[in-house]
């Protein structure tokens, strides 16, 4: 039990909270607190924290970036989240822990942060349509059944249904209404092919 | 005041400057503006408005985790079915109108074969929330009215309505999801044109019409559903 932790969070209520688990955790020697963005330097200098939970509001300018090289890649940093943040600032962070996690899965965070492999992040989701989903896309705004569908390009309704998932996921439109003025926006099909 | 649970004490006013979804329920239940300084129980009082009712409502549309179960049994049917008629009205008469003649605007500002098809898209999606309005309006509360009139009198002759509330509740599907792919396509994929400030107006009423949608559909799961489950236990 040698480790040090330090919790950044400006807020009593979840600083206090996840100190709370933290301490449950067993596995700090030290647990440090700080509650404004100015005192951060100077305790991170202090106590060479092993894990830092932080707030990613706290972060000004390239403090992460320096904080890292500085240390080598020895301190392992968590957000603590609850407002949106930038995808190039969140990618900075080793995990996330969002205010809506379960004691366990919090603690299963911090643990994971321990070891040499931190938690795998999220994926960021594919936006754009594969050929494949394109096809289907394109017989679908032209009135095509499923089945019209799966005859045409040799893959069955199990495959079709699965493409327009994922086309629906990707682009937010749930309607063959709307997938094709979609499709004719972006030129896929024209207007004459349209019903 | 989101979150906030609304008592009767409450001025009015205040509900509405500080919670604008609550605008569009006082036509809802016969109240103009011009509240003045008066309490929620006085308006209700002057109005001739079941006080726990409103707040039930009121507390519904405006906080998606309030539960209702123990009110319900005191609600006035009548009153109910009026609130749900009023607000079809709102759509019907004032969103849908208004949504029809911003497309039409945008329509003639944006240059793009696309736009022929999204007007289209709405006019298609305008009809089928007429379609779903209008079996609201002429099957489903015709029958609830009946079955409430039928539990009133001492021998409930269930024979006289030929209906069930589970088919209302199997039909009552999302209208409001097609709002959301209006949404996506003006936010996202409409190329960048000089539309200026037709594009927020419409995104705006988009969005204002898919919350309302989705409070009002609330209601009707919470409180109409229940409220006629129960009475037709009542009867069999």
């Amino acid at each position: 039990m040698s480790k040090s932790i330090i919790v950044a969070e400006q807020s009593e209520i979840i600083r206090k909270g996840l100190v709370y688990l933290v301490e449950a955790l067993g596995l700090f020697r030290t647990i440090r607190e700080v509650a404004c963005a100015s005192a951060l330097d100077e305790n991170i200098e202090r106590f060479q924290p092993d894990v830092l939970i932080l707030n990613p509001s706290m972060v000004s300018g390239n403090t992460l970036e320096v904080l890292k090289e500085k240390q080598n890649g020895e301190i392992k940093i968590a957000a603590i989240v609850y407002a949106l943040f930038d995808d190039e600032l969140m990618g900075l962070f080793d995990d996330v822990i969002m205010v809506s996690d379960t004691r366990q899965k919090i603690q299963k965070k911090i643990n994971a942060l321990l070891d040499k492999t931190p938690a795998k992040k999220n994926q960021k989701p594919e936006e754009t349509l594969s050929v494949r989903e394109l096809d289907v896309l394109k017989l679908l705004v032209k009135g095509m059944s499923n089945k019209e569908i799966s005859d045409k390009l040799f893959i069955s309704i199990h495959t079709v249904i699965s493409h327009r998932k994922n086309i629906t996921q990707k682009l937010n439109i749930k309607s063959v209404a709307g997938l094709t003025v979609y499709a004719i926006l972006n030129e896929i099909i024209s207007m004459d092919e349209v019903q | 005041m989101k979150d906030i649970i609304i008592s009767g004490r409450m001025k009015m006013a205040d509900i509405i400057s500080h919670d604008k979804r609550a605008l569009v329920l006082l036509p809802r239940f016969g109240i103009e503006m011009g509240v003045g300084d008066k309490s929620v129980k006085d308006i209700c009082n002057q109005k001739e408005i079941d006080t726990d009712f409103f707040l039930l409502m009121v507390n519904v549309f405006l906080n998606a985790n309030y539960f209702p179960d123990r009110k319900l049994k005191s609600v006035d049917v009548d009153m109910l079915l009026l609130y749900l008629e009023n607000s079809h009205k709102y759509y019907l008469e004032e969103k849908i109108p208004y949504l029809e003649s911003l497309i039409e605007e945008f329509k003639k500002t944006v240059d793009h074969p696309a736009t022929e098809q999204l007007d289209k898209f709405f006019k298609q999606y305008i009809i089928e929330v007429k379609d779903h309005l209008a079996y609201e309006d002429h099957t489903a509360f015709p029958y609830v009215a009946a079955l409430s009139e039928q539990i009133k009198k001492n021998n409930p002759d269930i024979s006289a309505v030929d209906y069930h509330i589970g088919v209302f509740e199997e039909r009552h599907d999302n209208i409001e999801e097609k709002l959301s792919d209006l949404k996506s396509l003006l936010i996202k994929y409409f190329p960048p044109s000089n539309d200026r400030y037709i594009r927020i107006r419409i995104l705006n009423e988009l969005m204002d019409f898919e919350e309302d949608l989705i409070n009002h559909a609330r209601i009707e799961d919470k409180v109409l559903i229940p409220i006629v489950e129960h009475l037709e236990q009542k009867v069999n």
